[in-house]
């Protein structure tokens, strides 16, 4: 029962490092960027979703407005930040990349005050019992939402025109830029995609916890960091997998490792130890 | 010649001048010195803690000032963080030459800053960081609040004695906070027939509990112990109830917000903390702090807000006494004090602690209310040492 019940939560946390993860994994795939700031788009998807939840009443609208505004802002942080820095060294655009999540880190308190919010009236909160275990709707949503999201995101990358030029773009830029991409738009669409997945965790997250604070992205931005390197940097697929896995983990580790260890240091204990055996990620090819 | 002289006399004459104006300004201004973190993950707290200070400052300034000085507020952004308290504390006493020192931070933060007040001989209040620590610095720093062992302790006898609980859960956040209010829970617990089945650990960035939820469930215990602050305990406390966990919630004074319930909604209902505010209380102290901080601040005021206002209003009724500057006349006023503000009666032990009964509040119908007062002088003894 226990057992049944930790396997859940860790998948409820899974899901959204998932959500989180992959925008990022798209990023250094394409670009070979570490995008830090993702994390500070995460935190502003959870700001929009509870100030538009709390002006309309409707969760589905304020996750729509998130995720559009969100993914252009996404766009606009890689037309201004990085796309002028990509011909220099990686460490370039991961140290601006850094000083834009603190500042918007410090933006958000600024503009939404120090004291986090909250929704008025949280959706979602009523519980529904499965098998002798309470889930709130909004953990529910939780994992249907991260699986239909990351479910279109497959079948767009798959099954569609856009979606093998993208994947044209990600394998070899050069050549796919002769053969007419425009690799700027793949970029964008990249930015985009990715933005507007990190804004729905943030919605979700603040569902969750019922707060959105400024620093609401500081743990999202190394965990995610380090779930991307468990899936094999760039490899998307990898990606999910090891989020749902370290949520698993994470799981278990807070309940019969606590004592010891803190639910970031598990997760970086494994890091470690999955490195050390196949050190380019759990899914590589030898 | 004589020309010469002239100009030497204005030069002179002016410079005399600068001299008198520069005298009777600082002759006008008496400074208090306070760290806050203002930015960072502690920002919310030390926003509280600053508008208590700003408002016990303006209040003292109206009436009077020190003696007929007036009070000004030197104010330094910690970000809670020892790295940039320490330098902070010596710009405090070096440069602007603070009569007293107030800490609006967290422990770490306080700690560095403490030991750099006590070599430089300029006394520190520390308004609510718990570390045992702290005051251990020297004699010139004081605490206002409780140190967290003797707030566990205050909790152990709320569940044993007054709430009449056997079997405890105890779920604590995992820094110099939580871990000292578990100390003091789990020393004083057997004393009140309290027995503990299990314990769990969480890290300040924590949000999601539900594998401690889960394994809680399956513990069924009586009654939770569980520490932390508002942005942590909220989001904790609905995720317990929302699992069907129907126990009595013991907290402190790191959920004394209006935050907490806010976040908690429904879930809040009947949660119990020990703290050092008491929002129905009819001591004219507290009930004027509280009217004056929602005029000032447009908020009710938490725990941390009365603890900056006490804080300052300590240093200011310890200058008044003391009628000087003087670092050291200061001190002793502030040892020898006793004093009535928003948070109790104050006065320090040998080491600087606080000596003031501990404040039960409980949440009905959505805002904090009084529950009861523990005053057990021999189980609240602050350490000496």
């Amino acid at each position: 029962m226990l057992f049944f019940e930790l396997t859940v939560q860790g998948l409820v946390q899974g899901s959204i490092y998932a959500l989180i993860a992959v925008g990022l994994t798209l990023v250094y795939g394409l670009l070979r960027v570490l995008h830090v700031a993702h994390a500070g788009l995460f935190t502003l998807g959870g700001y929009i979703g509870v100030i538009v939840t709390n002006a309309t009443g409707s969760l589905l609208l304020a996750t729509l407005t998130a995720m559009v505004t969100v993914g252009f802002l996404g766009i606009i942080i890689y037309r201004l930040c990085y796309h002028p820095i990509l011909d220099k060294p990686p460490f370039v655009a991961l140290i601006a990349s850094i000083g834009l999540f603190i500042a918007m880190e410090e933006i958000f308190r600024l503009m939404f005050g120090p004291y986090g919010l909250s929704y008025d009236a949280p959706p979602l909160m009523e519980t529904v019992s499965i098998a002798g275990m309470n889930l709130k709707y909004a953990e529910v949503v939780v994992m249907a939402g991260t699986a239909t999201l990351i479910g279109g995101l497959a079948f767009l990358a798959e099954k569609t025109r856009l979606g093998a030029a993208w994947r044209a773009t990600v394998t070899d830029p050069e050549m796919a830029g002769s053969f007419g991409i425009d690799i700027i738009r793949v970029r964008y669409l990249n930015f985009f995609i990715g933005s507007a997945l990190a804004a729905a965790a943030g919605v979700l997250v603040a569902l969750l916890n019922n707060l959105v604070e400024p620093t609401m992205g500081s743990v999202a931005s190394y965990k995610a960091l380090a779930i991307i390197v468990l899936g094999g940097l760039g490899d998307v697929r990898g990606t999910l997998i090891a989020s749902l896995v370290l949520g698993i983990i994470e799981s278990f580790g807070t309940i019969y490792l606590g004592a010891i260890l803190d639910r970031d240091a598990i997760a970086f204990a494994f890091l470690i130890l999955v490195l050390m055996v196949r050190p380019r990620g759990m899914f590589a090819k030898a | 010649m004589s020309k010469l002289k002239h100009s030497l006399g204005r030069v002179l004459a002016i410079a005399l001048a600068g001299n008198l104006i520069s005298a009777a300004a600082s002759a006008e201004t008496v400074k208090i010195g306070i760290n806050v973190p203002m930015t960072g993950f502690a920002a919310a707290d030390g926003m509280s803690a600053l508008t208590g200070a700003k408002l016990a400052v303006k209040q003292a300034n109206s009436a009077g000032g020190i003696n007929g000085d007036k009070i000004e507020l030197i104010i330094y952004d910690d970000q809670a963080s020892p790295k940039e308290s320490a330098p902070i504390a010596a710009k405090m006493t070096t440069q602007d030459k603070v009569s007293v020192g107030i800490s609006g931070s967290y422990s770490g933060a306080t700690r560095a800053a403490a030991s750099v007040f006590q070599s430089n001989g300029t006394p520190y209040i520390s308004a609510f960081a718990v570390h045992p620590g702290i005051t251990q610095a020297g004699d010139y720093v004081f605490r206002t609040s409780f140190v967290g062992i003797v707030q566990g302790r205050a909790g152990a006898k709320l569940v044993g004695k007054t709430l009449g609980k056997k079997n405890a859960v105890v779920i604590t956040l995992k820094n110099d906070f939580g871990k000292s209010l578990a100390a003091g829970f789990k020393e004083a617990a057997s004393k009140f027939g309290v027995n503990i089945i299990n314990e769990y650990e969480y890290s300040i960035k924590d949000r999601q509990f539900g594998p401690i939820v889960s394994k809680v469930k399956a513990d069924k215990p009586d009654v939770i112990y569980a520490s932390g602050y508002f942005f942590t305990a909220g989001p904790l406390v609905s995720q317990l109830r929302a699992a069907g966990i129907s126990v009595p919630i013991i907290g402190q004074e790191g959920y004394d917000s209006e935050k907490f319930i806010k976040i908690a909604g429904k879930a809040s209902e009947g949660v119990i903390i020990t703290t050092s505010l008491d929002r129905d209380s009819s001591v004219p102290e507290t009930r004027n702090f509280i009217s004056a901080f929602k005029e000032m601040a447009g908020v009710s005021p938490d725990m941390v807000a009365a603890s900056g206002h006490t804080a300052v209003k300590v240093a200011v009724a310890a200058m008044k006494i003391a009628g000087t500057t003087d670092h050291k006349a200061i001190r002793d006023a502030i040892a020898n004090l006793k004093l009535k503000a928003s948070t109790g009666n104050i006065s320090f032990n040998s080491l600087g602690e606080v000596k003031k009964d501990v404040q039960v509040q409980v949440v009905r119908d959505g805002a904090w209310h009084h529950y009861s007062v523990i005053s057990d002088p021999d189980l609240l003894a602050p350490p000496t040492k």
